[in-house]
């Protein structure tokens, strides 16, 4: 599905790479997060994979990268579109502007890539209720609220039935609730459409309990490919800015004050910790 | 703050439902008929006669009348006072000190009103009247490039998000200390700490909605497909024709008018 072979990239007039010799393949099913630190590079990993780096931002791109069989650094996003669907974090950049409700913001992407009329209404139906939308495709999209939008540029790219969604911190704006539709919904796309996920994001107890891996990015380069609950535990000495889950912080305090034995693995999700301090 | 900046007034009326190339040839031959109509009072006919019922069918008189004598009032105003003092030579009908309102001044006054009343109802009731997105999808599929179909109407509600945006920045740098009021050039200095975010983070926000669009497959080649159904009959194709016949007969009318003594 996705095959990165010592990719490195730099943005024009940085000196810094953005991504600095980056190998990684990612199955077709998969769920995977990419987490790290604010400027780590994960943004520029997922503008790789939907082709719009170098394609967009020009700079220096070497190395392999194949994306559902195709060279998208070379072809750039238009070879992918419709397959890869893209969504990014600031909700009102994505929406068209040249529609004036919910519903025919969402059928946008269908007119581009040519899709029967025929076939909206149901394709859009789906798509709000999967983003928890329903009952709002009348409204004009700028009418909603911040986590309203972000669920609509969510849908807006999930109604055009991509094989790999790659996410761009989608719940920035959301609470919780939001937050965990979200999850849900992304997790309901792997099982029953086998959609692939590569999400960016910060909120790390939902990184751990729904990814099946994430990878961890430091200075534009992967230092971790592991489950969640591997990649997820390390001290914040030792991965600055990554951050953990409050179980995993509840587990290493409850560790150093000798609660709880040293060799017991720390938790990642709820259920691990229920489990870690029963 | 409005979604956006179109004047579209949504009903359910017979007006509301004709197919929006119907009502841009309806307004179309007003303007043409307008212009071309020879005569002082003959465009009032036209509004009156043609333009007003439109407006009844569509439920917009009130709003219509509303909107149109905003704009044309002052223009009405301006052109009586220039045309019917200033006029050179002509009759004088009324004496004012030193100057004097002349009757052929008074005559060009009311014929230029009611050519801007007629193009200002027709196109105003065509705005009234039509989804703009419905008339630019009308556009579209007659050869209109999609790329100004998009410039047009995320121009209409992207506006209304740009001032809000202005207002932000502006309450901001009020917060922080900018004064705004005082002497040209403190007001001139103040403007550069609320220009400046400003068009910066427009630069940055075009950067991410052209990458939105290109996900969204906006530049695609090939054809695309439209979610809003425009709906369009044979009788409406009939109308077109005949208003531009009618459009193209008051346009070699008035030539010939003015080419034969």
């Amino acid at each position: 599905m996705i095959e990165l072979e010592n990719v490195n990239y730099r943005y024009p007039a940085s000196q810094q790479p953005a991504l600095a010799d980056i190998t990684l393949q990612i199955k077709a099913g998969e769920f995977v997060a990419v987490v790290g630190a604010n400027g780590a590079g994960k943004s520029t990993l997922l503008y790789a994979l939907a082709g719009f780096v170098p394609h967009f931002y020009g700079g220096d791109f070497d190395g392999r990268l194949r994306v559902l069989g195709h060279d998208v650094a070379a072809d750039g996003p238009a070879s992918v579109v419709g397959q890869v669907g893209l969504v990014f974090q600031d909700p009102f950049n994505q929406i068209s502007g040249a529609r004036f409700t919910v519903r025919e913001e969402i059928a946008f992407g269908l007119e581009n890539l040519n899709v029967a009329r025929a076939q909206m209404d149901e394709r859009i139906d789906r798509a709000l209720a999967l983003a928890g939308l329903e009952g709002l495709g009348d409204r004009s999209p700028f009418a909603l609220s911040g986590g309203q939008q972000q669920r609509l540029a969510l849908a807006s790219i999930v109604v055009m039935e991509p094989e790999l969604l790659v996410l761009d911190e989608p719940t920035s704006q959301l609470d919780p609730v939001g937050t965990r539709q979200v999850f849900e919904a992304l997790d309901r796309l792997t099982g029953e459409r086998g959609t692939t996920i590569v999400i960016a994001e910060h909120k790390l107890e939902w990184v751990a309990a729904f990814a099946d891996r994430v990878v961890v990015l430091d200075d534009g380069r992967i230092v971790e490919d592991a489950p969640p609950d591997q990649a997820l535990v390390a001290d914040e000495t030792t991965r600055p800015g990554l951050g953990q889950t409050r179980y995993t912080r509840a587990g290493r305090l409850a560790r150093q004050r000798g609660l709880i034995p040293a060799d017991r693995p720390l938790p990642v999700t709820l259920s691990q910790a229920i489990e870690y301090f029963s | 703050m409005p979604d956006q900046v179109s004047l579209y007034a949504p009903g359910n009326s017979g007006l509301h439902h004709l197919h929006p190339l119907t009502k841009l040839s309806l307004a179309g031959f007003a303007l043409l008929a307008g212009l071309t109509l020879p005569g002082r009072w003959g465009t009032y006919l036209l509004v009156a006669l043609f333009v007003l019922p439109l407006a009844a069918w569509g439920g917009l008189a009130g709003r219509l009348g509303n909107a149109v004598w905003r704009i044309v009032l002052p223009f009405a105003v301006s052109v009586f006072v220039i045309q019917g003092l200033f006029w050179t030579g002509g009759t004088p009908v009324l004496q004012l000190g030193p100057l004097s309102v002349k009757a052929e001044g008074i005559s060009f006054a009311i014929a230029s009103t009611g050519r801007i009343l007629t193009v200002v109802t027709a196109f105003l009731l065509l705005i009234l009247s039509t989804r703009p997105d419905a008339l630019m999808i009308a556009l579209t599929e007659r050869g209109l490039p999609p790329t100004i179909t998009y410039i047009v109407l995320a121009t209409i509600q992207i506006v209304p998000r740009f001032q809000a945006r202005a207002q932000t920045i502006m309450d901001a740098q009020q917060s922080r200390g900018l004064r705004l009021e005082g002497s040209l050039i403190q007001r001139g200095r103040a403007l550069i700490p609320l220009v400046v975010p400003l068009v910066l983070g427009s630069i940055v926000d075009v950067e991410q909605r052209a990458m939105a669009l290109e996900a969204r497959g906006f530049s695609r080649p090939g054809p695309k497909t439209s979610y809003l159904q425009l709906v369009d009959s044979q009788w409406q194709s009939i109308l077109r024709a005949a208003l531009i016949v009618l459009s193209v007969l008051a346009v070699v009318g008035r030539l010939a008018l003015l080419i034969i003594p």
